[in-house]
C-alpha cells in the first residue's frame, strides 16, 4: 500500500478555499483595494442617510435635508454649508448623503429582484437545454431586443413612477445580462465529471443544479452585481433627468436636472458635488469589479480540468 | 570550455525556483546535462519533477516571477541562453529551438486554418521561403499528412487529435530547429496514435538530423528513439546515462521503481510495483 | 446469473443543423452491442477514443439514455426505469471518472463530497456516524482523514483519484464503472491507484467494468477483455487470449501499439 506516498506530496497548513486564494489576489491589486475602501465610506455614509431618514419618518417630522430656507437660496460654499444651497434653500451636502441613500436603494432593490430572476432562468436554460433553453432564449431575446430605458419607462407608467417604477423597470429589464452568462456557465459545469458523478450517486436535478453548480458559479452573481451597480446609478440619474425618475426626493439624478437649470446663473457646486459623488462611487465600483473578475476567473480555470 | 561544435547544449547547474505564498518551491535544483547535435535526450520523470521547467527554461519561456532563475549556466550554441537579450532570445525561441507540446488541441488557434498558422511559422523565421503554401504543403507530407493541400484548408477541430499533433510537428520544423523539445507530445493521445507520432518523430530525427529533448513520465515509450536518459526526482537529475544502461542496469533506486511499476502485456503478474516517494527521498539525503 | 447483462443495446446521438436546428443525421455512439458481467469478475474495455466506450458506461448507469436494447442489472431491466426506480439501484452500481480534475466539485470539501452518497442513500446516518464513515473511507483508498475539511485543488492527480474511488464506495456499490481511472496520471501513480482498485475489489467482492484505451493496463487488471471500435465489439476474450491470439486486426493493431518490453 502506497498510501504514504500519496500523502507525502505537502499540503498547506490550512486548508484554502478557492474563495480566500481569490481574495489575496484581489489584495495583491493596490487600486481595487483602495476603491474598495471607497466603497466602505460610501456604506457607511449609506447607512448614515438611512438612519437620519428613518428618524424623521417615525417621529413624524420633516427630516433635516428637506427643511428649506428662503433666505439663503442658492448659498456659496460656506461653512455652514460646504456645497452650498439649493433653490429652496436646502443644504446641498445633506442632499448629496441622501443621494447616496437613494442610489444603494435602488441599486440593491433592482438586483434583489434581477439577480434570482437572471439566475434562476439563466440556470433552468443552460441545465435543461431543448425547449426550455429555447424558450428563454426567446424571452431575453424579446426584452433585450427593445431599448431598456422605453422598456423601464413604460413599465414605471404601469407600476407607478418614482421609485418603484425604477426598481422594478429595471429588476425586469436588467436581468439579460446575468442570465446569457449563467447559462453558458450552466451549459459548461454540465459537461464536467462531477455533474455526472453526482447524477451517478442519485442526486436529483434540483440538488446538482442547486447545491453542486450553483456554487460553481457565484462568482458571476457577484462580479455582475458589482458591474452592474454604476448602470443603475447612471439610469436613475438619466431617468430623472428625462423627468420620469423619482420625485419628492433627492436622489443625484433630480439634484442634476435641477441643478442644471441654475448653471448659467454661475451656481456650479450642486451639479459639481452631485457628479462628483456619482463618479467616485460609479469608478470605484467599476475597479473592483474588474479585479473581482480577474481575482476570481483565473483561479477556477486552474480547477477546471481536461474535458471528459 | 569544450568545443563547441562537439556540444549543441550544455546546461551546468541549473537552478531554478517559485516564489509563492507558502514559500520558496525548488523546481529545478542544480540539475547539469548536455546534448551533441542529432542527440536524443529523454528526461523521464513524474509530475512535478522539474522536467517541464527544465524544457521550459532553455529558452526563459518560464515566467519570471513567479519563477526566480536563481543560478547556473545553460550554454545553447556557445552562447548562455540565460544571458541573452529579449531581442536575441525571440532569434533562438522557434528559430533554433521549437517545442510541441502535451495538448495539441489547445496549442492550436481554433480560429485559423491550418495553412496560415504554419505560414506564420515559416514567416516569421524564414524571409527568404518565398512559395510559403509550398513549403506549408511540403512540411505537412514531411510530417505524414495525406492530401496536405486539402488539409491546409481545414481548421483545427476538423483534425483529430494524431493530425492536430502532427501540425504542430509540422509547426515546430518550420523554421528547421537544431533542437526540437517535444513536452509529453503523446500524453493525451490514444495508445495506437502514440505509437505513431513516435514513429514519426524517429523518422523525422533520421531524416532531419536535428537533437530532439524528449519529456515525458512513460519509460516505455523512450528505448526506441532516446541516446540518452535523464531520470529527474524533485528536482535533480538522479540518473543520466546512455538509453541501454539505463533501461538494464539502472543504478537509483527511482530508476529502478519507475521502470517496474509499467504494466507489461502477457506479465501476468498479480500486481504492480508501485513508488516509495518517502524511501527514496531518504535515500536521497533529505 | 450475471450481475450485468448488456442486450443489443444502442446508443445514437443526433445531429442538429439547419436553420430551424432540427436533426439531420445521428451518430452511432453505440451500435448493437451486448455482454454480460459475471458477480466479482473485472471485464476489461478497450478501444480509443470516439470508440464508444465511455459511452456504454454511461448508458448503463443511465446517465445517458440508451436509444435501443436493454440493461438487465440483477436481473431488473433498468433500461426504461424511472428516476425514482433508479436511485436504489444508484446504491449498488458506481461509476469512479477519468478526469481526476473535472469530476470533484472544486467548491465541496472532500467531507461533503464523500458524504453526499450517505446523504442520499443512508438518511439514518447522524452526522458523527457520517464523519467517521468518511475517514474510514478516506484512510481505506490512502489518504489521511484529517484532510476531509480541504478543497480537490489542494490535491494532486493520483490523490483526487483516490478521492473520487472513496465517494463511489460510499454507497457500499457492487459493481463499478471504472471510465479510464488511470489515463490521466502518470505511471507511477498509475500503478499505486490500480492495486488500490484490486485491493478493494478483494475486500469488498466488487465487479468491475474497467474502461481504458491501454491494452497493457487493461490486460493486467482484467479477467475477460471487450475490443471495442467504431460503436462495436469486434472482440471478447479472456485476457490471456486476447494477448496471445488476437484475431480481429484491430486487436493486432492495438497490442503493436504497446511498446515492447525492452
Amino acid at each position: 500500500m502506497t498510501a504514504t506516498a500519496a500523502n507525502s506530496a505537502a499540503l498547506a497548513a490550512k486548508p484554502q478555499t478557492l474563495w480566500s486564494t481569490a481574495w489575496r489576489q484581489f489584495r495583491r491589486n493596490r487600486l481595487a483595494a483602495a476603491c474598495l475602501w471607497i466603497i466602505v465610506i460610501y456604506v457607511g455614509i449609506w447607512l448614515y442617510a438611512e438612519s437620519v431618514y428613518w428618524t424623521a419618518y417615525l417621529r413624524d417630522v420633516v427630516p433635516s435635508y428637506k427643511v428649506t430656507d428662503f433666505d439663503a437660496r442658492n448659498a456659496a460654499p460656506s461653512l455652514r454649508h460646504w456645497l452650498g444651497t439649493d433653490f429652496t434653500g436646502r443644504d446641498n451636502v445633506a442632499q448629496l448623503i441622501q443621494g447616496v441613500r437613494i442610489a444603494f436603494e435602488i441599486a440593491i432593490l433592482s438586483s434583489a429582484i434581477l439577480i434570482p430572476l437572471g439566475f434562476l432562468l439563466g440556470a433552468l436554460a443552460g441545465y435543461f437545454g431543448r425547449w426550455v433553453d429555447n424558450a428563454i432564449i426567446w424571452l431575453y431575446s424579446v426584452v433585450d431586443s427593445v431599448p431598456s430605458i422605453l422598456s423601464i419607462i413604460s413599465i414605471s407608467y404601469v407600476v407607478g413612477r418614482g421609485m418603484k417604477g425604477i426598481v422594478i423597470g429595471m429588476g425586469l429589464v436588467a436581468w439579460v445580462g446575468l442570465c446569457r452568462l449563467i447559462r453558458g456557465e450552466y451549459l459548461k459545469h454540465k459537461q464536467r465529471a462531477y455533474v455526472a458523478a453526482a447524477r451517478a450517486l442519485g442526486a436529483g436535478h434540483l440538488t446538482v443544479m442547486l447545491r453542486h453548480i450553483a456554487p460553481n458559479v457565484l462568482h458571476i452573481v457577484i462580479i455582475t452585481f458589482t458591474l452592474l451597480f454604476p448602470r443603475f446609478i447612471l439610469t436613475e440619474v438619466i431617468l430623472s433627468y428625462l423627468g420620469v425618475g423619482i420625485a419628492n426626493e433627492p436622489s443625484w439624478g433630480v439634484m442634476i436636472n435641477d441643478a442644471k437649470q441654475r448653471l448659467w446663473l454661475g451656481v456650479w457646486w450642486e451639479l459639481g458635488g452631485a457628479t462628483a459623488a456619482m463618479f467616485f462611487l460609479v469608478l470605484a465600483l467599476n475597479i473592483v469589479g474588474d479585479a473581482l473578475r480577474d481575482a476570481l476567473d483565473p483561479k477556477l480555470k486552474t480547477a477546471e480540468g481536461s474535458a471528459t | 570550455m569544450e568545443n563547441t561544435n562537439q556540444t549543441l547544449l550544455d546546461v551546468r547547474d541549473l537552478r531554478i525556483s517559485f516564489f509563492t505564498d507558502e514559500g520558496e518551491v525548488r523546481a529545478v535544483d542544480g540539475i547539469s546535462f548536455s546534448m551533441k547535435p542529432g542527440e536524443t535526450l529523454a528526461v523521464v520523470g513524474e509530475s512535478g519533477s522539474g522536467k517541464s521547467v527544465t524544457a521550459m527554461a532553455l529558452t526563459r519561456l518560464v515566467p519570471s516571477p513567479p519563477a526566480r532563475y536563481l543560478g547556473g549556466e545553460i550554454i545553447f550554441k556557445g552562447r548562455d541562453t540565460l544571458k541573452l537579450s529579449p531581442e536575441e532570445l525571440r532569434r533562438v525561441r522557434g528559430a533554433q529551438i521549437s517545442y510541441i507540446f502535451q495538448e495539441p488541441s489547445t496549442s492550436l488557434n481554433p480560429v485559423f486554418q491550418i495553412r496560415s498558422q504554419i505560414a506564420e511559422a515559416i514567416e516569421l523565421h524564414r524571409r527568404d521561403v518565398k512559395d510559403v503554401d509550398a513549403e506549408a504543403e511540403r512540411l505537412l507530407t514531411l510530417v505524414g499528412i495525406r492530401d496536405a493541400r486539402l488539409r491546409m484548408g481545414d481548421y483545427p477541430h476538423q483534425l483529430s487529435g494524431g493530425m492536430q499533433q502532427r501540425v504542430m510537428i509540422a509547426m515546430a520544423l518550420a523554421c528547421n530547429p537544431s533542437l526540437l523539445v517535444a513536452d509529453e507530445p503523446t500524453t493525451a493521445l490514444d495508445v495506437t496514435i502514440q505509437a505513431q507520432i513516435m514513429e514519426l518523430l524517429k523518422e523525422l530525427k533520421q531524416k532531419l538530423g536535428m537533437a530532439i529533448m524528449l519529456i515525458t513520465h512513460n519509460f516505455s515509450i523512450v528505448a526506441d528513439i532516446a541516446d540518452n536518459i535523464a531520470v529527474m526526482f524533485r528536482g535533480k537529475i538522479v540518473e543520466y546515462g546512455p538509453t541501454q544502461r539505463v533501461l538494464h542496469e539502472p543504478q537509483h533506486p527511482y530508476t529502478k521503481a519507475l521502470l517496474e511499476c509499467i504494466p507489461r502485456l502477457g506479465a501476468h503478474k498479480h500486481r504492480l510495483k508501485t513508488i516509495n516517494h518517502a524511501e527514496i527521498e531518504a535515500a536521497l539525503g533529505r | 446469473m450475471p450481475l450485468l447483462e448488456v442486450k443489443n443495446l444502442k446508443v445514437y446521438f443526433p445531429i442538429m443543423g439547419g436553420v430551424i436546428r432540427h436533426k439531420i443525421g445521428e451518430v452511432k455512439a453505440v451500435d448493437d452491442v451486448s455482454f454480460a458481467i459475471e458477480p466479482g469478475e473485472t471485464v476489461g474495455l478497450v478501444g480509443e477514443s470516439g470508440s464508444g466506450k465511455t459511452t456504454i458506461g454511461r448508458a448503463i448507469l443511465r446517465l445517458l439514455e440508451p436509444t435501443a436494447g436493454e440493461v438487465r442489472f440483477d436481473g431488473h431491466d433498468i433500461t426504461h426505469a424511472s428516476e425514482r426506480e433508479l436511485r436504489p439501484l444508484r446504491k449498488q452500481m458506481q461509476m469512479v471518472f477519468q478526469d481526476p480534475f473535472g469530476s470533484l466539485n472544486p467548491r465541496m470539501t472532500i467531507a461533503s463530497i464523500v458524504g453526499e452518497a450517505m446523504k442520499i442513500h443512508f438518511r439514518q446516518m447522524d452526522r458523527n456516524a457520517r464523519r467517521d464513515r468518511i475517514a474510514e473511507l478516506l484512510r481505506r483508498v490512502g489518504l489521511k482523514p484529517e484532510h476531509m475539511n480541504r478543497y480537490p485543488h489542494e490535491f494532486s492527480g493520483g490523490q483526487r483519484q483516490r478521492i473520487g474511488i472513496a465517494r463511489a464506495l460510499a454507497v457500499e456499490p457492487k459493481f463499478i464503472v471504472c471510465d479510464e481511472p488511470v489515463s490521466a496520471l502518470d505511471v507511477s501513480v498509475q500503478a499505486a491507484i490500480i492495486n488500490l482498485l484490486q485491493d478493494l475489489q478483494e475486500q469488498y467482492r466488487l465487479t468491475y467494468l474497467f474502461i481504458a484505451h491501454d491494452l497493457a493496463v487493461v490486460e493486467h487488471i482484467s479477467d475477460r477483455v471487450l475490443v471495442m471500435t467504431q460503436g462495436k465489439i469486434v472482440e471478447a476474450a479472456s485476457s490471456e487470449e486476447i494477448y496471445e491470439r488476437p484475431q480481429h486486426p484491430y486487436t493486432q493493431k492495438l497490442i503493436a501499439a504497446v511498446p515492447k518490453a525492452f
